[in-house]
């Protein structure tokens, strides 16, 4: 069983994790072409080499990300999201200026 | 058959069924009704080795946000400083840090802690929540010298005393149920409390009491439990 | 009897596994037998000169014990309760009743044994070269194969046993508690160390309990007490015998297996003293009973106190075949010759001891042909070897009942590769030896190619330096590598084919010389093909006694090193384990509502949906299930008629809380809820990032900054857990809190809920225009703080009532006291299905799947075009630019005899598969069958026709029906 360093919990099994997928940024909903939000939404690197992946500590629903190396499945490192995600994100409608309804 | 019955309140534990099948003798303060013994004369020392009790009925409340930390810390609380540990009050409730942004506020053993509903009636703070925990988990307490050893059974996180330290905290996964496991001696006994989903609660009190037949544990009333201190 | 047990067995000190004061009685092939309290079934048959265990896997060849040590399958017997148990490993036991296994006939008489006579016909690969044609070939013949090579029977009248698990955490796990890991174990046991010393055997001190280490033969008895007695004294160091460490797994994580508990032990380090398994020299009838591993010989001596054997040759290429020669005259056995495979031994004070006592030593000799008498070894014939594996034309005879194997030794290396280590081959030392170690973990003694007792112990204090070092419990000086001995004890080639064969190279599996260089003949040159073509290595024990000699052969045959032919990969277990073990106390959680009792009470039958035990519906009073039909349409139509209570405790709940609380929904599900108002509910369709419907609910806006959302029961965790990791990307000013559990929930529904509801809910005003369909307020019932929420589900009047959970029972009981006079019946899930279905409302999960999207379902309304951005937003925009592939309609069907269609039948057009089944039953309301299917999208109109191919392949005729099928216009539910 592999252990997992929660950022909050400590190192656990990583049957107590969820894993979420591999983070990558999602592109401008609104101006980016077909081809390439469709690359976004289907398509993935599924890369051999360090990759950055989500994964949620079960027990206390905590996502934090793992920077992990999918070809000796080592861990290097785990770190909270807001170390990206670190200010408020919003969007900007394509045509509509009145904004959210 | 006790004198007093669990439908006699709307607060009924999950485990009343399992507490009348084991023949318990409850109490009753107002709404709050708890199993006060399963009718053995030895529970006291039975929970010196290995017992198990219910307090699911028992007042607790919980905060989380932002500005949690802060506005506990206005309310008169001697706030634990990190993640997953807690201090007790002088009141005898228990504050628990689960992270940064949550506290999980538990009531003493005869449900009497004044903090509780404190909280429950004060404003808060913006960027502060409250939580139904008392209601969306099911609280169980497990006591004495075997209680760690027991654990082994079926919790992957090593809780002995020299590792898990009275006060800390582990949220993890017990008998595969997402729970928060607090060590909270009472006097020199070990005691963990354990909060599960409250919808799990029979299955985690079977899980237990199977785990717990090796070193001769039982369930014991919340009597058993206060005279330890 | 007592006295003829004990004078079957050699004097005390001999013996040290076995407690002559327990007589324990058992059966062989229902002959009655005696042994001692800690005898293996081997030993105690060996004790009353019963060597012959088994029957051989392919040609029914008699075996016997062959490493003493469970390390081979010609010890496999048949338990009552257990197949292919290890006589050599398993204790006897009272009235034990054991049977051998792989005959036909009787044992001593095995008519199979004529399968030998035809092993010319048997090649390697056979089955894959005579049942590959004809096509069908194999189908035929299997069955006769599969009983021909069968080995134990199972039981399956068995009784289940209990079977658990149990976690241990420690510093560092010494696995093998041989001289080295004893050392290892004590070294590593500094102040703060926790250590745990695992073995498989029933006593500590591993080769110190029956190998010879000097001439005078005390210092391995001496070395042990003063180790064990430190390891006793030594509180940080917890010793576990009888357990097997099974494998390997990423971090440290390794299963000990002893008893019938599964320890799930955590290390921080681990250091292997595996030690090593002596190999087998290979030559004709190199499997006869008393043919045996020179450390069986030792084993059965110094264990059990057996005598081996009465007259013993002992082939040896290295000298620890010289210590076995002494023990053998210790214990009484007449040695007739060490026969040496080496030109030239290198003496050493225990060779130069065998000398003075007149052991008769043939150097340059090889065993050339084993004989035998009655399924036992009678004598062998050696012969000067010429070259490497080819002997002189004659020899002699050596008449001997035993004969002891001491060529050499192949490293336990199953633990260390499984971690990522890797076995390589020293053509210097003619060794598999081990290389990379993997981090945290160290290998002391043997294991790593160490024969010196005291080599093996400074490893083992230098692997427990580095060990806790890397803990930061010590900062100690590391030792200087330990050298290896210049002297090895493999020798290169102790392999002699003979034109007759049956020298075996892997006795599980009765491959020979021939077979493997045949396999090389055939095309297959790396070691993994080889296994894979002959299957050498792949019977019970792994290969422990076949690596290393196929190995050599494929290379020589091909003209390659040893390295070069590449190694097989060792996985786990290293062991046989029983499947309960794996199985023994799983947990398998199980969640109820507080409401629970009340529906066993009401009759009803539950099932399980998820984690959830759930009322699917009430039985008739007396609990029989025969007229499910029946009851389930009572339940729809008091629903319909009066009115009715259904547990939704399971529903999902979150709390959506703070002054971003509606762009997060916003952005989070397809509707717009910036403007819902304070007191309403909206329903809530959720997308994932490809368009497809995942989930749904109602959001019930409670305040400005405080939705409370509800979510689909088998969903909630997943919604929750997704609202989460979008709200760490945005970071809007919310809080989300997943109250599932914290709320038990009924829905009161039908005509007269309003009714019923307004005798215990004071404390809001009820009424239609105050409280209208879709609206949402707090309150209390029946005392009980509540939420309430005006909802449709069913197409009644209704309302779901929240609780807190602990309340869930008492709001139940004051439901159905109040409604008595109006009838109120609770009702199940399947009376649910029925009638959300009646009203058109789809199942996520059931009417949609991994493709669909909102506007296939006709939830093109439920989606707002209008928001800069929501999850699933952009890929519908695509979706809605491309032609719409399907479409879910309501249909009857009219013919009230034909079979009813059920979920997933198929729709035909001609033989064409356009469409499926996805809900469909017979409504009670509407008296005729009634269903959502996806359809075509020129079957969409209402009046449109199609084909369902029904239970039995009958076409049904269905007609599409614009939804819903129940009171369109929506009196009912807004009343």
């Amino acid at each position: 069983m592999k252990l997992l360093t929660c950022p909050l919990n400590g190192p656990r099994n990583i049957s107590e994790f969820t894993y979420g997928g591999e983070y990558h940024p999602m592109p401008d909903p609104v101006h980016t072409d077909s081809r390439q939000w469709a690359e976004h939404v289907f398509f993935h690197d599924n890369a051999a080499g360090v990759v950055t992946e989500w994964w949620c500590h079960n027990a206390s629903s905590f996502w934090f990300l793992a920077e992990r190396n999918t070809i000796s499945d080592e861990v290097i490192r785990t770190f909270e999201a807001s170390e990206i995600f670190n200010q408020r994100i919003d969007f900007i409608a394509a045509s509509t200026p009145e904004g959210s309804s | 058959m006790s004198s007093i019955m669990p439908t006699e309140v709307p607060r009924r534990s999950q485990l009343s069924r399992r507490h009348i099948e084991l023949g318990a003798e409850f109490e009753r303060s107002g709404y709050l009704l708890l199993v006060k013994d399963y009718g053995s004369q030895t529970e006291a020392t039975q929970a010196q080795i290995l017992g198990l009790v219910d307090l699911s009925t028992l007042p607790r409340t919980g905060f989380k946000g932002a500005g949690a930390p802060d506005w506990a810390a206005t309310q008169a609380l001697n706030l634990p400083q990190q993640p997953n540990t807690c201090t007790v009050q002088t009141d005898g409730s228990l504050v628990a840090k689960l992270s940064h942004q949550e506290l999980l506020i538990l009531s003493d053993l005869n449900g009497k802690s004044a903090s509780i509903e404190r909280l429950n009636n004060t404003p808060v703070d913006p960027q502060t929540y409250s939580l139904p925990r008392a209601d969306s988990h099911c609280w169980l307490a497990i006591t004495g010298s075997q209680a760690a050893e027991m654990f082994s059974k079926i919790c992957a996180v090593d809780l002995r005393s020299h590792k898990f330290a009275n006060g800390e905290i582990a949220q993890t996964s017990v008998a595969k149920a997402n729970s928060i496991v607090i060590r909270n001696d009472q006097g020199s006994t070990h005691c963990f409390y354990i909060l599960t989903d409250v919808s799990s609660a029979e299955f985690l009190w079977d899980c237990l009491l199977d785990a717990m037949v090796e070193y001769d544990g039982r369930p014991v009333g919340v009597a058993a439990l206060r005279a330890l201190v | 009897m007592k006295g003829q047990q004990i004078q079957k067995r050699l004097p005390l000190p001999y013996g040290s596994l076995i407690d002559r004061n327990t007589e324990v009685s058992f059966s062989f092939e229902r002959k009655s037998y005696q042994g001692f309290a800690g005898d293996s079934i081997a030993s105690a048959l060996a004790a009353n000169q019963q060597w012959l265990l088994s029957r051989s896997f392919k040609y029914h060849r008699p075996r016997g014990a062959l490493t003493m040590a469970g390390q081979d399958a010609n010890t496999m017997v048949q338990l009552p309760s257990n197949p292919n148990a290890l006589a050599d490993r398993e204790l006897i036991s009272d009235n034990l009743a054991i049977m051998a296994q792989n005959y036909s006939g009787s044992l001593n008489n095995d008519r199979g044994a004529v399968m030998g006579l035809f092993s010319r016909f048997l090649p390697v690969g056979f089955y894959y070269k005579a049942f590959f044609k004809p096509r069908g070939m194999w189908e035929k013949w299997a069955p006769i194969i599969r009983k021909k090579a069968g080995l134990g029977v199972i039981n399956q009248q068995l009784e289940p046993q209990y079977y658990d698990k149990q976690y241990r955490f420690f510093d560092v796990v010494v696995v093998g508690a041989g001289p080295a890991g004893m050392q290892a174990a004590l070294s590593a046991a500094v102040e703060g160390c926790e250590v745990l010393l695992v073995d498989e055997n029933p006593i500590l001190g591993g080769s110190l309990n029956y190998a010879r280490f000097d001439a005078e033969g005390i210092r391995g008895q001496q070395l042990r007490e003063k180790l064990i007695q430190k390891i006793e004294a030594n509180s940080n160091i917890t010793s576990m015998t009888d357990a097997v460490c099974n494998a390997w797994f990423a971090d440290n994580w390794l299963p000990i297996i002893r008893g019938k508990r599964l320890y799930k032990v955590r290390a921080k380090q681990t250091i292997l003293c595996t030690g090593a398994l002596e190999q087998q020299a290979v030559f004709r009838n190199n499997d006869l009973p008393g043919v045996m591993m020179s450390s069986a010989a030792q084993r059965l001596i110094h264990l059990y106190g057996i005598r081996p054997g009465n007259a013993a040759v002992i082939v040896t290429g290295n000298n620890d075949g010289y210590a076995n020669a002494l023990d053998l005259l210790d214990a009484g056995v007449d040695v007739k010759a060490i026969v040496d495979l080496r030109e030239q031994p290198k003496p050493d004070a225990i060779v130069f001891a065998a000398a003075a006592r007149g052991i008769p030593v043939k150097t340059g000799y090889a065993v050339y042909e084993a004989q035998k008498s009655r399924n036992h070894l009678s004598a062998v014939e050696i012969r000067k070897v010429v070259s490497q594996g080819i002997c002189a034309d004659r020899g002699e005879v050596i008449p001997c009942d035993l004969l002891c194997m001491a060529v050499g030794y192949t490293p336990t290396y199953q633990l260390v590769c499984q971690a990522g280590g890797q076995l390589s081959y020293d053509d210097n030392s003619a060794m598999f030896t081990l290389i990379n170690c993997p981090d945290a973990m160290q290998v002391a003694g043997s294991v790593n190619s160490h024969w010196n007792l005291d080599a093996c112990l400074a490893e083992a204090s230098r692997a427990a330096i580095i060990a806790t070092n890397a803990l930061g419990l010590t900062s100690t000086a590391i030792p200087e590598e330990i050298a290896k001995e210049p002297v090895s004890p493999n020798h290169p080639w102790p392999i002699f084919a003979h034109p007759s064969g049956k020298e075996f190279v892997d006795y599980d599996e009765d491959l020979t010389i021939a077979d493997i260089i045949n396999a090389t003949r055939d095309g297959y040159e790396h070691i993994q093909l080889v296994k894979r073509y002959s299957t050498c290595g792949m019977g019970p024990s792994q290969g422990r006694h076949s690596a290393l000699a196929a190995a050599r052969l494929v290379a020589a045959a091909t003209n390659r090193t040893v390295a070069q032919t590449g190694v097989t990969t060792a996985r786990p277990p290293f062991a046989p384990e029983h499947l309960g073990h794996s199985a023994g106390r799983s947990f398998y959680p199980a969640r109820r509502s507080n409401m629970h009792y009340r529906h066993l009470e009401a009759g009803a039958q539950m099932l399980q949906a998820g984690a959830w035990y759930r009322p699917a519906f009430y039985g008739a009073a007396d609990g029989t299930v025969d007229n499910s039909e029946t009851c389930i349409n009572n339940e729809v139509n008091n629903v319909r008629n009066n009115v009715g209570l259904v547990d939704v405790s399971t529903l999902g709940g979150i709390e959506v809380r703070g002054p971003d609380a509606g762009e997060f929904l916003n952005r989070f599900y397809t509707f717009g809820f910036v403007k819902q108002p304070v007191g309403k509910a909206r329903y809530a369709l959720l997308t994932n990032e490809a368009g497809v419907v995942i989930d749904d609910g109602v959001a019930c806006r409670f305040s400005d900054e405080h939705y409370y959302v509800t979510a689909t029961t088998g969903g909630v965790d997943r919604v929750y857990q997704n609202m989460l990791k979008w709200n760490a990307q945005w970071r809007l000013d919310i809080d989300i809190a997943n109250v599932t559990s914290a709320y038990c929930g009924v829905n009161i529904a039908g005509p007269k809920a309003r009714e019923v509801l307004a005798k215990l809910c004071t404390d809001v005003d009820l009424s239609p225009s105050a409280f209208p369909y879709m609206g949402v307020r707090e309150g209390t019932v029946a005392g009980i703080p509540a939420r309430l929420i005006r909802v449709g589900f069913v197409g009644e009047l209704g309302y779901e009532i929240h609780v807190p959970q602990h309340c869930g029972e008492a709001l139940w009981d004051a439901l159905m006291d109040a409604g008595q006079e109006q009838g109120i019946k609770p009702f199940g899930i399947e009376a649910q299905r029925i009638l959300r279905l009646e009203k058109g409302h789809i199942i996520i999960g059931q009417d949609t799947d991994a493709m669909s999207n909102p506007m296939e379902v006709q939830m093109g309304w439920a989606v707002s075009r209008k928001k800069p951005f929501f999850v699933g937003g952009r890929t519908l925009t695509e979706l809605e630019n491309k032609p719409q592939l399907r479409s879910l309609v309501g249909f009857v069907v009219n013919d009230l005899n034909a079979p009813i269609p059920k979920e997933s039948h198929l729709i035909l057009d001609g033989e064409q598969m356009t469409g499926r089944v996805t809900s469909c039953n017979y409504s009670p309301t509407l008296q005729k069958p009634i269903g959502l299917a996806y359809v075509t999208p020129e079957n969409t109109p209402a009046g449109s026709t199609f084909i369902i191919k029904s239970s039995g392949g009958v076409r049904v005729t269905a007609e599409v029906v614009k939804l819903p099928f129940y009171d369109p216009d929506t009196l009912r539910q807004e009343l």
